[in-house]
């Protein structure tokens, strides 16, 4: 819906929020943009707090909180661009899903409610579950009209809270189409998870939190090319693994190699010299490579370093 | 593991169906599911909410169904009730443990339920707290565990009546990417060193791929499919390719070798020729040599495998199906 | 065999996974594990020692009066308690309070940890879980009601000489137990079928509590609803008698007030009595019903309220959940 080229950008400058002496989040500094950014992090890492900070629901203790320079903090205009999916179930039982996003689209003060609702709805897929009551809705289902309701104002920026919890897979496939379609039409989406492999799908952007600290921004695997001190992990599988590794230990770029049933991992502290000499050590001995694959480049790889940094 | 109860299937269900009584004809949890889950780690997936917690009743023999019938371990699940419960062990989802006890003692008493004498029940939950990794913690008061250690506890209560099939229902709920690498890991090595047959619940397709041999998908309270895994994660006839730069160059030298290359996000996407005699190796070769002819540095090469969630994908979608 | 002429081998045990092939215990010897631990739980044992205090103070409490009895008795006094009646406001009292706080202990506590599924999981009948839970409370409210009893006929024997004395003791205990086995098997059905309504202890306690209280008290108000009094009438002297004389004629003897044979039908506590009426007993207090020729009614509405909370307990166990 979003035609407008205008985007939103998320502003942290140096925010902390503590509960006497317990700091939740401690001087964090990030800018987000539009598109997905995932909000990772172990359980308490201050993701929740982040989320609760921007969408104003929380005062920082410390530090800014700004959406388009404007502090999101007592300003009710926020909310007018915003659209938060809390975690808990903050939805009311007894009213059916129609209703309960009308209501939230009233709240707003729409000026065509009816468009808007049915709209939001049909987003979602939630039409032919509309007129029942939300008590009888699944997990997944009340995620969706959850969601629902906080599109209904059709916002620049959507804030979601572990948004997969309890979805089954199909559910969670569109769920993650339908964000990722409304990240690509300019929207700003946060949405935190601690399952890495959710965020390693649909995040264009990461943002890792651990302890309340930011421990990491930006693509991941950029991020592990950054992470100078480890060495890189790649695993190959090729036509005669065991003389392309000693080919290769050769070479002053490779530390250690290992074979084993799965094929050859080398290690190598210069990801670089490595890449581009791959190919022409293989060619030189006649063998064909099969698999060429940087094991550690995962989310999860990445992640496990800057936990145990 | 004597090998014929290799070839037997842990659990047969045939037509199986279970109507709860209500308004509009009622809630059909499971409408008509046939599926036979061979020995191995199983994942079950899809199955969510009512249908889930509806089969596991049924084949723990609480439940009659309102159709068809359930074998587990040979047992029928409507007569045999007792001898399954006697010989499978369960990890329910939730949380289910007592604060105020300790593990030791806790998983003691469950295995004096489970029927064994009790100074056999003290034995083997010593040695289910050791399997699982809570030795040092055991005589700790449960309410002090985290929640992996948690999720542990349950285990070895399902472990310690000697179990002939574990049922584990989302084992890695709740736990952070360490705790549930170390619980995959566990698992996995429950159902290849100890040799008991597992059947894993789980909505994280990525978990199911890692450790389970056989994969069962129910949707709407039917099979989607049941297969083994490697089925479902067969290597495609693509190959991707990935260089650091030089990613137009690349494709132009492949073309000139015949081969036709399109982008793909950072990389190149190339059908691979068969030669006929199932020898693709021309392709991998053409592929490293244009790669050392203009000095490129290739980071990835991968043949593509399709993914068990595909399943899930409307046919539209699965161009678009991202690379893993 | 030297030390050096013999190469010391070594052995690596194998510490993997171990199956068990041996007996496997049945349904009953599952049962009687639960009701064991159930009996257990019911004294605090197996949990800290704040969780025994209750039940200890209480055992304590009931003890005083056998205590002092048998001192007493050592003074040269006659036994200061019956057997069958005991201290009816403290036994009343201490009953209450340890059902009230003990029944959640075996039946709330499972209900808020969830931890339901893990038994239903296993080789036993759903409806296993309340009878071992019943038996095992039923025997820990024995032990609360007997134990002073026997305390108090220890007391006695130590007291008495000869065989006649001692046997006149041990007749007098016998009903004394019987009633005691009464008591223990009707408030534990009670206490654990208003317990197993809610997984809060302080709301189970609070609503057993309440529950033994509240029909007490409704017993005791229709038990002080006042019978009209003798009426005893003044008349004229008959035929032959002397001019002026008076004659009295005694009245009909009072009529029982439905209201009082019915008061003790309300309460637990009273229809013990009521029972304990029919079956002979003599009449040892203002707070026990003059119950008539309603005795059997007592012992049919008390089979009626114990088979109803028993069949209560079972049907909220029967649909055994996962979850």
């Amino acid at each position: 819906m979003n035609n407008t080229g205008v985007t939103s950008t998320i502003e942290l400058t140096s925010v902390s929020r503590w509960y006497g002496n317990v700091v939740a989040v401690n001087d964090i500094t990030m800018s987000i943009g539009p598109g997905v950014t995932g909000l990772l992090g172990p359980n308490g890492a201050g993701k929740s707090t982040i989320l609760h900070m921007i969408s104003g629901f929380l005062e920082p203790s410390k530090g800014t909180v700004a959406i388009d320079g404007k502090p999101s903090w007592r300003n009710p205009d926020t909310y007018r661009s915003l659209g938060l999916v809390p975690e808990r179930d903050s939805v009311y039982a007894f009213l059916t899903g129609e209703q309960f996003v009308r209501a939230t689209a009233k709240l707003h003060k729409l000026p065509d409610i009816d468009q808007a609702t049915q709209r939001a709805i049909e987003m979602t897929e939630m039409s032919d579950a509309k007129h029942r009551k939300i008590s009888t809705y699944s997990k997944g289902m009340r995620q969706r009209i959850k969601v629902a309701a906080a599109l209904v104002h059709d916002p620049q920026v959507l804030l979601l809270d572990e948004p997969f919890n309890g979805m089954d897979p199909r559910q969670r496939l569109h769920m993650m189409d339908l964000l990722a379609k409304l990240g690509a039409e300019g929207r700003t989406i946060v949405f935190s998870s601690h399952i890495l492999e959710e965020v390693e799908r649909l995040a264009s952007t990461i943002q890792v939190m651990v302890a309340g600290r930011l421990a990491a921004s930006g693509d991941f695997r950029a991020i592990r090319r950054l992470m100078t001190s480890r060495p890189h992990v790649f695993s190959v599988r090729s036509s005669d693994d065991r003389t392309l590794a000693a080919a290769l230990v050769n070479h002053p770029y490779t530390n250690a190699v290992e074979l084993s049933a799965k094929g050859l991992q080398v290690r190598t502290s210069d990801f670089g010299a490595f890449c581009e000499q791959i190919a022409p050590v293989a060619a030189e001995q006649g063998i064909t490579i099969r698999e060429l694959l940087p094991t550690d480049e995962t989310l999860e790889s990445v992640f496990g370093y800057l936990i145990s940094s | 593991m004597d090998p014929s109860s290799r070839s037997q299937a842990v659990i047969e269900t045939d037509a199986l169906t279970k109507v709860y009584p209500g308004p509009s004809g009622g809630v059909t949890a499971l409408g008509g599911l046939t599926v036979r889950v061979a020995p191995g780690v199983t994942g079950l997936i899809g199955a969510n909410g009512a249908g889930k917690s509806t089969l596991i009743k049924v084949l723990l023999g609480l439940v009659e169904p309102t159709q068809g019938t359930a074998k587990v371990l040979g047992h029928d699940s409507v007569t045999g009730g007792e001898q399954i419960r006697q010989v499978v062990g369960y990890m329910p989802e939730h949380d289910c443990l007592p604060p105020d006890v300790s593990a030791t003692e806790f998983v003691t008493h469950m295995g004096r339920m489970s029927g064994l004498p009790a100074t056999v029940a003290r034995e083997r939950a010593a040695e289910a707290l050791r399997h699982t990794g809570l030795h040092e913690e055991r005589y700790r008061q449960i309410g002090t565990y985290s929640t992996g250690m948690k999720q542990r506890v349950k285990l070895a209560q399902a472990l310690a009546g000697d179990p002939r099939l574990l049922l584990l229902d989302e084992p890695t709920n709740g736990l952070d990417p360490a705790g549930r690498n170390a619980m995959l890991e566990l698992i996995a090595r429950i159902g290849e060193e100890f040799g008991i047959p597992i059947v894993v619940a789980s909505h994280l397709l990525g978990e199911i791929e890692r450790i389970c041999d056989n994969l069962v998908a129910i949707e709407a309270g039917r099979l989607l499919r049941a297969d083994t895994i490697d089925s479902f994660t067969k290597a495609s006839q693509t190959l991707l390719v990935e260089v650091e730069e030089g990613r137009d160059a690349l494709a132009r030298e492949l073309g000139k070798r015949g081969l036709t290359a399109r982008p793909y996000q950072r990389a190149l996407l190339i059908s691979i020729a068969s030669d006929g005699d199932g020898d693709d190796d021309r392709t991998f070769d053409a592929v490293r040599d244009s790669v050392a002819v203009l000095g490129l540095p290739l980071s990835r090469l991968e043949q593509r495998r399709h993914q068990v969630e595909e399943l899930f994908r409307d046919d539209d979608q699965l161009e678009a199906a991202d690379v893993r | 065999m030297s030390a050096e002429t013999q190469q010391a081998a070594g052995v690596i045990h194998d510490l993997g996974y171990r199956s068990y092939d041996g007996k496997r215990l049945g349904r009953k010897s599952i049962i009687a594990a639960l009701t064991w631990h159930s009996f257990r739980s019911a004294f605090g044992f197996g949990r800290s020692a704040k969780a025994k205090i209750v039940p200890v103070i209480a055992l304590v409490g009931l003890c005083l009066p056998a205590i002092v009895s048998a001192f007493a008795m050592s003074r040269g006094n006659p036994r200061l308690v019956d057997y069958d009646t005991y201290v009816p406001v403290l036994r009343d009292l201490l009953m209450t309070i340890f059902v009230a706080v003990q029944a959640p202990e075996l039946v709330s506590r499972d209900i808020r940890s969830h931890v339901l599924p893990l038994y239903f999981s296993r080789p036993i009948k759903p409806v296993d879980y309340p009878l071992a839970k019943y038996l095992g409370f039923t025997a820990a409210c024995l032990v609360m009601m007997e134990v002073p009893l026997l305390a108090l006929y220890a007391g006695s024997i130590a007291n008495v000489h000869g065989g006649a004395q001692v046997w006149a003791q041990t007749r007098a205990l016998i009903p004394g137990l019987l009633v005691g086995l009464m008591w223990a098997v009707v408030l534990a059905a009670i206490s654990l079928f208003i317990a197993s309504m809610t997984g809060r202890r302080a709301f189970a306690t609070g609503a057993v509590a309440i529950f033994f209280l509240l029909t007490y008290t409704l017993a005791e108000i229709l038990l002080q609803v006042e019978s009209p009094p003798d009426v005893s009438k003044v008349v004229p002297g008959g035929p032959g008698a002397p001019p002026g004389a008076v004659h009295i004629v005694q009245g009909a003897p009072a009529v029982i007030p439905l209201a009082e044979k019915v008061s003790g039908l309300f309460s637990p506590f009273t229809l013990f009595d009521g029972v304990r009426m029919w079956l002979g007993a003599t009449d040892t207090g203002d707070n026990v019903p003059k119950v008539g020729g309603f005795g059997a009614i007592y012992a049919v509405i008390l089979l009626i309220a114990l088979g109803a909370c028993l069949a209560g307990l079972a049907a909220r166990y029967r649909k055994a959940t996962l979850s």
